[in-house]
Protein backbone atom coordinates (compact mmCIF):
# COMPACT_ATOMS: atom_id res chain seq x y z
CA UNK A 1 0.00 0.00 0.00
CA UNK A 2 1.38 3.42 -0.98
CA UNK A 3 0.08 6.61 0.62
CA UNK A 4 0.65 10.01 -1.05
CA UNK A 5 -0.57 13.36 0.17
CA UNK A 6 -2.81 15.10 -2.37
CA UNK A 7 -3.67 18.20 -0.36
CA UNK A 8 -3.74 19.38 3.24
CA UNK A 9 -5.06 22.52 4.87
CA UNK A 10 -2.57 25.39 5.04
CA UNK A 11 -0.47 26.02 8.15
CA UNK A 12 -2.01 23.15 10.17
CA UNK A 13 -0.68 24.04 13.60
CA UNK A 14 -1.73 27.68 13.22
CA UNK A 15 -5.22 26.57 12.09
CA UNK A 16 -5.55 24.34 15.16
CA UNK A 17 -4.40 27.23 17.35
CA UNK A 18 -7.03 29.53 15.77
CA UNK A 19 -9.76 26.99 16.62
CA UNK A 20 -8.48 26.63 20.15
CA UNK A 21 -8.24 30.36 20.80
CA UNK A 22 -11.73 30.80 19.30
CA UNK A 23 -13.16 28.92 22.27
CA UNK A 24 -11.43 30.95 24.95
CA UNK A 25 -11.11 34.44 23.45
CA UNK A 26 -13.65 37.21 22.90
CA UNK A 27 -11.55 38.66 20.07
CA UNK A 28 -12.49 38.66 16.38
CA UNK A 29 -10.73 35.99 14.30
CA UNK A 30 -8.52 38.62 12.61
CA UNK A 31 -7.25 39.72 16.01
CA UNK A 32 -6.73 36.10 17.11
CA UNK A 33 -4.70 35.50 13.93
CA UNK A 34 -2.58 38.61 14.59
CA UNK A 35 -1.99 37.46 18.16
CA UNK A 36 -0.94 33.99 16.97
CA UNK A 37 1.39 35.40 14.31
CA UNK A 38 2.96 37.72 16.85
CA UNK A 39 3.53 34.93 19.39
CA UNK A 40 4.78 32.49 16.74
CA UNK A 41 5.13 28.69 16.42
CA UNK A 42 6.29 28.12 20.02
CA UNK A 43 2.88 29.38 21.21
CA UNK A 44 1.03 27.24 18.65
CA UNK A 45 3.01 24.30 20.01
CA UNK A 46 1.99 25.16 23.57
CA UNK A 47 -1.70 25.30 22.57
CA UNK A 48 -1.51 22.06 20.60
CA UNK A 49 0.24 20.21 23.42
CA UNK A 50 -2.44 21.47 25.82
CA UNK A 51 -5.22 20.23 23.49
CA UNK A 52 -3.61 16.79 23.27
CA UNK A 53 -2.97 16.70 27.01
CA UNK A 54 -6.55 17.73 27.86
CA UNK A 55 -7.93 15.33 25.21
CA UNK A 56 -9.67 18.32 23.56
CA UNK A 57 -9.23 16.69 20.18
CA UNK A 58 -12.10 18.62 18.54
CA UNK A 59 -9.74 21.46 17.63
CA UNK A 60 -7.71 19.02 15.48
CA UNK A 61 -10.74 18.57 13.22
CA UNK A 62 -9.92 21.81 11.39
CA UNK A 63 -6.67 20.35 10.03
CA UNK A 64 -7.86 18.30 7.08
CA UNK A 65 -6.09 16.25 4.40
CA UNK A 66 -6.77 14.22 1.26
CA UNK A 67 -4.62 11.21 0.34
CA UNK A 68 -4.14 8.98 -2.67
CA UNK A 69 -3.88 5.39 -1.42
CA UNK A 70 -2.61 2.94 -4.03
CA UNK A 71 -2.75 -0.82 -3.72
CA UNK A 72 -5.27 -1.12 -0.88
CA UNK A 73 -7.59 -4.12 -0.76
CA UNK A 74 -11.31 -3.35 -0.67
CA UNK A 75 -11.63 -5.38 2.55
CA UNK A 76 -8.96 -3.25 4.28
CA UNK A 77 -10.58 0.02 3.23
CA UNK A 78 -14.00 -1.40 4.20
CA UNK A 79 -12.71 -2.27 7.67
CA UNK A 80 -11.25 1.22 8.14
CA UNK A 81 -14.56 2.74 7.03
CA UNK A 82 -16.50 0.58 9.47
CA UNK A 83 -14.21 1.25 12.44
CA UNK A 84 -13.60 4.96 11.72
CA UNK A 85 -16.83 6.44 10.31
CA UNK A 86 -15.41 9.94 9.80
CA UNK A 87 -13.04 8.70 7.09
CA UNK A 88 -14.24 9.60 3.59
CA UNK A 89 -13.22 7.01 0.99
CA UNK A 90 -13.81 6.91 -2.76
CA UNK A 91 -12.52 4.20 -5.06
CA UNK A 92 -10.81 5.78 -8.07
CA UNK A 93 -10.05 2.53 -9.89
CA UNK A 94 -9.00 -0.99 -8.93
CA UNK A 95 -7.10 -0.84 -5.66
CA UNK A 96 -6.55 2.94 -5.76
CA UNK A 97 -8.53 5.16 -3.39
CA UNK A 98 -9.03 8.80 -2.51
CA UNK A 99 -9.24 9.10 1.28
CA UNK A 100 -9.97 12.29 3.22
CA UNK A 101 -9.87 12.81 6.95
CA UNK A 102 -9.06 15.30 9.63
CA UNK A 103 -6.21 15.19 12.14
CA UNK A 104 -8.47 14.03 14.96
CA UNK A 105 -9.36 10.91 12.98
CA UNK A 106 -5.65 10.42 12.22
CA UNK A 107 -4.81 10.55 15.94
CA UNK A 108 -7.66 8.12 16.69
CA UNK A 109 -6.39 5.76 13.98
CA UNK A 110 -2.89 6.02 15.43
CA UNK A 111 -4.08 5.18 18.93
CA UNK A 112 -6.13 2.16 17.82
CA UNK A 113 -4.60 -1.17 16.76
CA UNK A 114 -7.16 -1.44 13.94
CA UNK A 115 -5.91 1.80 12.39
CA UNK A 116 -2.28 1.85 13.51
CA UNK A 117 -0.70 0.55 10.30
CA UNK A 118 -2.60 2.96 8.06
CA UNK A 119 -1.98 5.88 10.46
CA UNK A 120 1.73 5.06 10.45
CA UNK A 121 1.86 5.35 6.68
CA UNK A 122 -0.06 8.65 6.70
CA UNK A 123 2.12 10.04 9.52
CA UNK A 124 5.29 9.04 7.63
CA UNK A 125 4.00 10.77 4.47
CA UNK A 126 3.20 13.96 6.44
CA UNK A 127 6.60 13.83 8.08
CA UNK A 128 8.38 13.15 4.79
CA UNK A 129 6.79 16.23 3.27
CA UNK A 130 7.34 18.32 6.41
CA UNK A 131 3.64 19.28 6.40
CA UNK A 132 3.17 19.66 10.15
CA UNK A 133 6.41 19.15 12.10
CA UNK A 134 5.00 20.38 15.42
CA UNK A 135 1.86 18.24 15.13
CA UNK A 136 3.90 15.18 14.07
CA UNK A 137 6.23 15.55 17.04
CA UNK A 138 3.46 16.03 19.58
CA UNK A 139 0.90 13.56 18.23
CA UNK A 140 3.23 10.74 17.24
CA UNK A 141 6.21 11.48 19.48
CA UNK A 142 8.77 10.88 16.75
CA UNK A 143 7.72 7.23 16.61
CA UNK A 144 6.69 7.29 12.96
CA UNK A 145 7.95 4.29 11.02
CA UNK A 146 9.23 5.19 7.57
CA UNK A 147 7.05 3.51 4.94
CA UNK B 1 -23.07 39.02 10.94
CA UNK B 2 -19.65 38.50 9.35
CA UNK B 3 -18.67 35.32 7.54
CA UNK B 4 -15.28 34.58 5.97
CA UNK B 5 -13.90 31.53 4.19
CA UNK B 6 -10.57 30.72 5.88
CA UNK B 7 -9.51 27.93 3.52
CA UNK B 8 -10.87 25.38 1.09
CA UNK B 9 -9.51 22.28 -0.64
CA UNK B 10 -7.63 22.97 -3.86
CA UNK B 11 -9.75 21.43 -6.64
CA UNK B 12 -6.74 21.45 -8.96
CA UNK B 13 -4.88 19.06 -6.65
CA UNK B 14 -7.82 16.65 -6.83
CA UNK B 15 -8.07 17.09 -10.58
CA UNK B 16 -4.40 16.10 -10.99
CA UNK B 17 -5.03 12.85 -9.09
CA UNK B 18 -7.99 11.99 -11.29
CA UNK B 19 -5.86 12.70 -14.39
CA UNK B 20 -3.00 10.56 -13.04
CA UNK B 21 -5.42 7.71 -12.44
CA UNK B 22 -7.07 8.18 -15.83
CA UNK B 23 -10.49 8.66 -14.22
CA UNK B 24 -12.91 11.42 -15.33
CA UNK B 25 -13.17 14.23 -12.75
CA UNK B 26 -16.66 14.16 -11.28
CA UNK B 27 -17.90 16.94 -8.92
CA UNK B 28 -20.39 14.51 -7.40
CA UNK B 29 -17.55 12.17 -6.41
CA UNK B 30 -15.26 14.83 -4.91
CA UNK B 31 -17.97 16.38 -2.71
CA UNK B 32 -16.78 14.28 0.24
CA UNK B 33 -13.19 15.40 -0.30
CA UNK B 34 -13.59 19.15 -0.74
CA UNK B 35 -13.47 20.84 2.66
CA UNK B 36 -14.23 24.44 3.67
CA UNK B 37 -13.32 26.20 6.92
CA UNK B 38 -15.38 29.30 7.78
CA UNK B 39 -15.30 31.88 10.52
CA UNK B 40 -18.70 33.20 11.57
CA UNK B 41 -18.94 36.24 13.81
CA UNK B 42 -21.75 38.15 15.45
CA UNK B 43 -24.72 35.93 14.79
CA UNK B 44 -27.07 34.96 17.62
CA UNK B 45 -26.91 31.80 19.68
CA UNK B 46 -30.46 31.15 18.38
CA UNK B 47 -28.87 30.61 14.98
CA UNK B 48 -25.91 28.56 16.19
CA UNK B 49 -28.27 26.26 18.14
CA UNK B 50 -29.87 25.50 14.76
CA UNK B 51 -26.51 25.32 12.99
CA UNK B 52 -24.98 22.70 15.29
CA UNK B 53 -27.86 20.32 14.58
CA UNK B 54 -26.03 19.65 11.30
CA UNK B 55 -23.75 16.72 12.00
CA UNK B 56 -20.43 15.59 10.46
CA UNK B 57 -19.36 19.22 10.85
CA UNK B 58 -16.59 20.50 13.14
CA UNK B 59 -17.42 23.53 15.30
CA UNK B 60 -15.40 25.54 17.80
CA UNK B 61 -17.38 28.35 19.40
CA UNK B 62 -16.61 31.19 21.80
CA UNK B 63 -17.29 29.85 25.28
CA UNK B 64 -19.49 31.72 27.73
CA UNK B 65 -17.60 29.99 30.53
CA UNK B 66 -14.68 32.33 29.93
CA UNK B 67 -15.98 35.46 28.20
CA UNK B 68 -18.08 38.08 29.96
CA UNK B 69 -21.38 39.02 28.29
CA UNK B 70 -22.45 42.58 27.53
CA UNK B 71 -25.85 44.02 26.68
CA UNK B 72 -24.46 45.56 23.49
CA UNK B 73 -23.71 42.15 22.04
CA UNK B 74 -27.22 41.01 21.17
CA UNK B 75 -29.14 40.46 17.94
CA UNK B 76 -32.57 42.12 17.68
CA UNK B 77 -34.89 40.48 15.11
CA UNK B 78 -36.44 42.92 12.57
CA UNK B 79 -39.96 42.01 13.74
CA UNK B 80 -39.08 43.34 17.21
CA UNK B 81 -37.00 46.27 15.99
CA UNK B 82 -39.85 47.57 13.83
CA UNK B 83 -42.49 47.28 16.55
CA UNK B 84 -42.22 50.00 19.18
CA UNK B 85 -44.05 48.27 22.02
CA UNK B 86 -42.36 44.93 21.29
CA UNK B 87 -38.94 46.58 21.26
CA UNK B 88 -39.69 48.27 24.58
CA UNK B 89 -40.54 44.88 26.14
CA UNK B 90 -37.41 43.31 24.60
CA UNK B 91 -35.14 46.07 25.79
CA UNK B 92 -36.58 46.04 29.30
CA UNK B 93 -36.07 42.28 29.59
CA UNK B 94 -32.47 42.57 28.35
CA UNK B 95 -31.74 45.31 30.89
CA UNK B 96 -33.02 43.09 33.72
CA UNK B 97 -31.08 40.06 32.43
CA UNK B 98 -27.76 41.87 32.06
CA UNK B 99 -28.13 43.72 35.34
CA UNK B 100 -28.75 40.37 37.09
CA UNK B 101 -25.81 38.77 35.24
CA UNK B 102 -23.43 41.55 36.28
CA UNK B 103 -24.65 41.44 39.89
CA UNK B 104 -24.11 37.69 40.05
CA UNK B 105 -20.59 37.93 38.59
CA UNK B 106 -19.79 40.78 41.01
CA UNK B 107 -21.07 38.60 43.87
CA UNK B 108 -18.53 35.93 42.94
CA UNK B 109 -20.68 33.56 40.87
CA UNK B 110 -18.45 32.01 38.17
CA UNK B 111 -19.26 33.16 34.62
CA UNK B 112 -20.00 29.53 33.72
CA UNK B 113 -22.92 29.63 36.20
CA UNK B 114 -24.01 33.26 35.74
CA UNK B 115 -24.45 32.54 32.01
CA UNK B 116 -27.54 30.43 32.76
CA UNK B 117 -29.54 33.65 32.71
CA UNK B 118 -28.19 34.96 29.39
CA UNK B 119 -30.55 35.26 26.39
CA UNK B 120 -30.31 33.26 23.17
CA UNK B 121 -30.15 36.63 21.40
CA UNK B 122 -26.53 36.99 22.50
CA UNK B 123 -23.95 37.34 19.70
CA UNK B 124 -21.40 34.60 19.30
CA UNK B 125 -18.35 33.71 17.22
CA UNK B 126 -17.25 30.34 15.87
CA UNK B 127 -15.18 28.49 13.32
CA UNK B 128 -16.74 25.68 11.29
CA UNK B 129 -15.15 23.08 9.01
CA UNK B 130 -17.20 20.79 6.77
CA UNK B 131 -17.08 19.07 3.42
CA UNK B 132 -19.03 20.10 0.32
CA UNK B 133 -21.63 17.36 0.78
CA UNK B 134 -22.48 18.51 4.32
CA UNK B 135 -22.41 22.16 3.27
CA UNK B 136 -24.71 21.51 0.33
CA UNK B 137 -27.20 19.74 2.60
CA UNK B 138 -27.01 22.60 5.09
CA UNK B 139 -27.53 25.20 2.37
CA UNK B 140 -30.41 23.23 0.84
CA UNK B 141 -32.24 22.98 4.18
CA UNK B 142 -31.47 26.39 5.65
CA UNK B 143 -32.16 28.53 2.59
CA UNK B 144 -35.69 27.09 2.39
CA UNK B 145 -38.45 29.67 2.78
CA UNK B 146 -39.56 27.96 6.00
CA UNK B 147 -36.13 28.53 7.60
CA UNK B 148 -35.68 31.44 10.01
CA UNK B 149 -34.37 34.75 8.62
CA UNK B 150 -31.03 34.77 10.40
CA UNK B 151 -29.92 31.25 9.51
CA UNK B 152 -31.23 31.82 5.96
CA UNK B 153 -28.95 34.83 5.72
CA UNK B 154 -26.06 32.73 7.06
CA UNK B 155 -26.77 29.80 4.70
CA UNK B 156 -26.98 32.10 1.68
CA UNK B 157 -23.66 33.72 2.62
CA UNK B 158 -22.00 30.32 3.09
CA UNK B 159 -23.33 29.25 -0.30
CA UNK B 160 -22.05 32.38 -2.03
CA UNK B 161 -18.57 32.03 -0.51
CA UNK B 162 -18.32 28.32 -1.41
CA UNK B 163 -19.66 28.92 -4.92
CA UNK B 164 -17.18 31.76 -5.54
CA UNK B 165 -14.26 29.66 -4.24
CA UNK B 166 -15.16 26.46 -6.10
CA UNK B 167 -17.61 27.54 -8.82
CA UNK B 168 -17.30 24.42 -10.91
CA UNK B 169 -18.38 22.18 -8.08
CA UNK B 170 -21.45 24.19 -7.14
CA UNK B 171 -22.57 25.23 -10.60
CA UNK B 172 -22.38 21.75 -12.07
CA UNK B 173 -24.19 20.15 -9.15
CA UNK B 174 -26.92 22.79 -9.03
CA UNK B 175 -27.46 22.42 -12.78
CA UNK B 176 -28.40 18.74 -12.33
Amino acid sequence: MKVSLVWSSPSPERTIAVAMRRCFSTKAIGDIESELDQKGPEYWKYLLSKALQDKSLDVLEHFTMTLLVEGAAESDVGNLNRDFPYLRTTRLKGADWLISMNARTLVELWRDLRGKDFANRVAAELEGRNVCPIFSELAFGGRVRAS
Amino acid sequence: MRVKLLYHTDLEALRRVFAKEGVPFDPEVVMDHVVYMFEIEDCSRVTTHQLVRHRAVSYDQESQRFSAATKEGVITPPSILSNESAYKAYDEALKVIYSSYERMVAAGVPKEDARYILPSAIMTKLVMTLNARSLMHMVWQRTALQAQWEIRELAMTLHNLARDATPELWTRIIER
